[in-house]
């Protein structure tokens, strides 16, 4: 295990070096951020200058050596908006970010884990129905448009909780179902699906000749045989969790990383995005090294050597 | 009904409720195990043996269901009691082996766990005392290292070691009645040998009956007191299995058994019995057999034959040996 795990830590340098370097294009290609930050009636020297004094117009391999000394110190420059090193205004935002993805995912655990057992254990059933055309229908509703009919009706309306921002618990909660009940809907079509499979096994036959009661058959005997495909594709999603916090997050005007990559995209703020899609690139490489984590304690068939 | 016998099946039929109809899997099964005997239920794959021991544990999965007939345990008509009752029996007074040694067994678990468990449900042992009773019941079974196995996981071991440790889960808490489902198919040769004496072994100390069931004749022969010959959710033979290979009756009987490859006749070709079981739904009007009897008569298409004594405790369903002995 130890050994597995300073292997996969080490995978990580040349991953994150991929990324940055594809980050790196992407944002070269994009264009050039000066016409943004200077009035419309710049001269032309002074956009000469200050393209210069970014290092602008050295050529793309300078630029990208440049940047990837920088890199090797965790530099990624100083952000044309805030005038400061751009890796303190990213890891400031995180923990709005982290406590926000939090939040979402105890909602969808706590939605999908019960509804996900109880629709296979009752399959067809009227329950079943319900639990799989709510799925369909949440996961096909956009981020956007439901955090909009939330806050209409729940902060608008009713005056229950707050419009946007981030702060107290109240402010939480909008944004976490937001982003919650849609994770939510995929994973109780996995745990269904799983579960049924499960169900199916002669173990659990096994299980039900000794006497056991339904309860542990499923819960005990199913249901963690059941776990292991879920963690699995939930852990290849962190991605998509990510996408949906960008969008949660400018929509409850969240002050977290997503709401700060999407403003230091519009503006071109080279290094905000940099940084920015570094760490989320980290994340998502620590939450699959988790799964596998997690992924061997549940199977003992699993061996990492 | 006598004292000693331990299981009365009576007219049982289990069917399943399938959206293309009605499903007779078992129809109309009736037999009886004394305590401490071997009987065999024998048939091909279809012939409904498997739902049959399927609907004595209580676990015919929807949409089948006991549709009628009673099944007394001790006397006691277990189709009729609560599910919480039947928890009791079951893995308790009445425990099954399954046909798959590499499937049977949870693999998230260890085997020791899978041992303990039932043994702590149904003797409310501690933890301790049920791992001391699991560890003795794999030594019983011939699991070396015992204490090892014990802390194992299921995928570690051999497809005979898993049997063994089936048979060890089942027996821990000392069944009346064991039913095997199979129990050496998936096995090679040497391996079913051990399991069977295993097996029998076992059932000798502890009085235990058993309930084989197996498509091989080879294994009935070894093992049985007692045989029933199933085809398409009916009895067809029910006899001692002497009498049975010395004298069978029923067509089907015959053609199972000179299907058997027997080893000191040198044969080019195995005898088969031509055609298969007809599909469950589309059972044919008079005997069951008739499609593939060939010694099927006018009356076989017609009219449905009974299960009659042809001789003491030997019944036969076949119109051949209604009016007496006739040699076929």
């Amino acid at each position: 295990m130890g050994k597995f795990l300073v292997r996969r830590l080490l995978q990580i340098i040349p991953v994150l070096f991929i990324i940055s370097f594809i980050v790196f294009c992407l944002v070269f290609v994009a264009g050039d951020p000066v016409a943004l930050m200077l009035p419309e009636d710049a001269s032309q020297e002074d956009i000469e200058q200050l393209r210069e004094s970014l290092g602008l117009n050295e050529p793309f391999h300078i630029q990208y050596l440049t940047y990837m000394a920088g890199l090797f110190t965790l530099d990624f420059g100083e952000s044309f908006r805030y005038n400061e090193s751009a890796l303190p205004i990213v890891l400031e935002r995180l923990p709005a970010t982290i406590e926000l993805a939090i939040a979402a995912m105890v909602i969808a655990i706590v939605i999908a884990i019960p509804l996900g057992i109880w629709s296979a254990t009752k399959q067809n059933s009227p329950v079943d129905l319900l639990a799989t055309g709510g799925s369909v229908l949440w996961k096909a509703m956009p981020n956007f448009w439901l955090g909009i009919m939330l806050i209409l009706l729940f902060s608008v309306t009713f005056g229950w909780f707050p419009v946007s921002g981030r702060g107290t618990f109240m402010h939480l909660i909008l944004p976490a179902i937001t982003l919650g009940t849609g994770i939510a809907a995929e994973m109780t079509r996995l745990i269904r699906s799983s579960m049924l499979e499960i169900l199916n096994q002669d173990y659990i036959r096994t299980a039900r000749s000794k006497g056991i009661r339904d309860f542990f058959v499923i819960n005990k005997h199913a249901f963690r045989n059941a776990l292991i495909p879920v963690v699995t594709i939930t852990a290849l999603q962190t991605s998509t969790v990510v996408g949906g916090t960008l969008i949660t997050e400018t929509v409850f005007s969240w002050p977290g990383l997503g709401q700060l990559l999407i403003q230091a995209v519009n503006t071109r703020d080279m290094a905000i995005v940099q940084a920015s899609v570094f760490v989320i690139a980290f994340i998502v490489i620590l939450m699959n090294l988790l799964a596998d984590i997690i992924y061997k304690v549940l199977d003992p068939r699993i061996k990492y050597n | 009904m006598t004292t000693d016998t331990i299981l009365e099946v009576k007219d049982l039929k289990t069917y399943f409720y399938t959206e293309n109809g009605v499903i007779p899997s078992v129809d109309g099964v009736t037999f009886d195990i004394k305590k401490g005997e071997t009987i065999a239920i024998v048939g091909e794959s279809g012939s409904g043996k498997s739902v049959t021991s399927l609907s004595i544990m209580g676990l015919v999965g929807s949409p089948g269901k006991v549709a009628g007939g009673e099944i007394l345990f001790e006397g006691k008509d277990i189709t009729k009691i609560s599910k919480r009752e039947m928890r009791k029996l079951r893995g308790n007074e009445i425990a099954m082996i399954f046909q798959e040694p590499l499937t049977s067994l949870n693999p998230l678990f260890t085997v020791g766990n899978q041992i303990s468990e039932s043994i702590r449900l149904h003797q409310k042992a501690s933890k301790e005392e049920a791992k001391k009773i699991a560890i003795e019941m794999l030594k019983k079974v011939g699991i070396p290292r015992a204490e090892k196995i014990y802390s194992s996981h299921p995928h570690l071991l051999s497809g005979g070691m898993r049997q063994r440790v089936m048979i060890a889960m089942a027996l821990s808490c000392n069944p009346k009645l064991l039913i095997a489902d199979e129990p050496t198919t998936a096995l090679d040769v040497t391996i079913q040998a051990q399991i069977l004496e295993l097996m029998r072994n076992l059932s000798r100390e502890n009085d235990t009956s058993i309930m084989l069931i197996t498509h091989d004749l080879g294994v009935v022969a070894e093992m049985v007191d007692k045989v029933i010959v199933m085809y398409a959710g009916q009895v067809v033979e029910h006899t001692d299995v002497y009498t049975l290979f010395k004298d069978p009756k029923h067509p089907y009987t015959k053609g199972l058994l000179d299907s058997t490859p027997k080893i000191h006749e040198l044969k080019e070709e195995l005898q088969s019995i031509e055609g298969t079981v007809p599909p469950p739904g589309s059972i044919p009007v008079g005997c069951r057999f008739n499609t593939r009897c060939p010694y099927a008569t006018e009356k076989c298409f017609s009219e449905t034959p009974e299960l009659t004594e042809v001789s003491p405790n030997h019944q036969v369903r076949c119109w051949l040996h209604e009016e007496g002995e006739v040699a076929i």
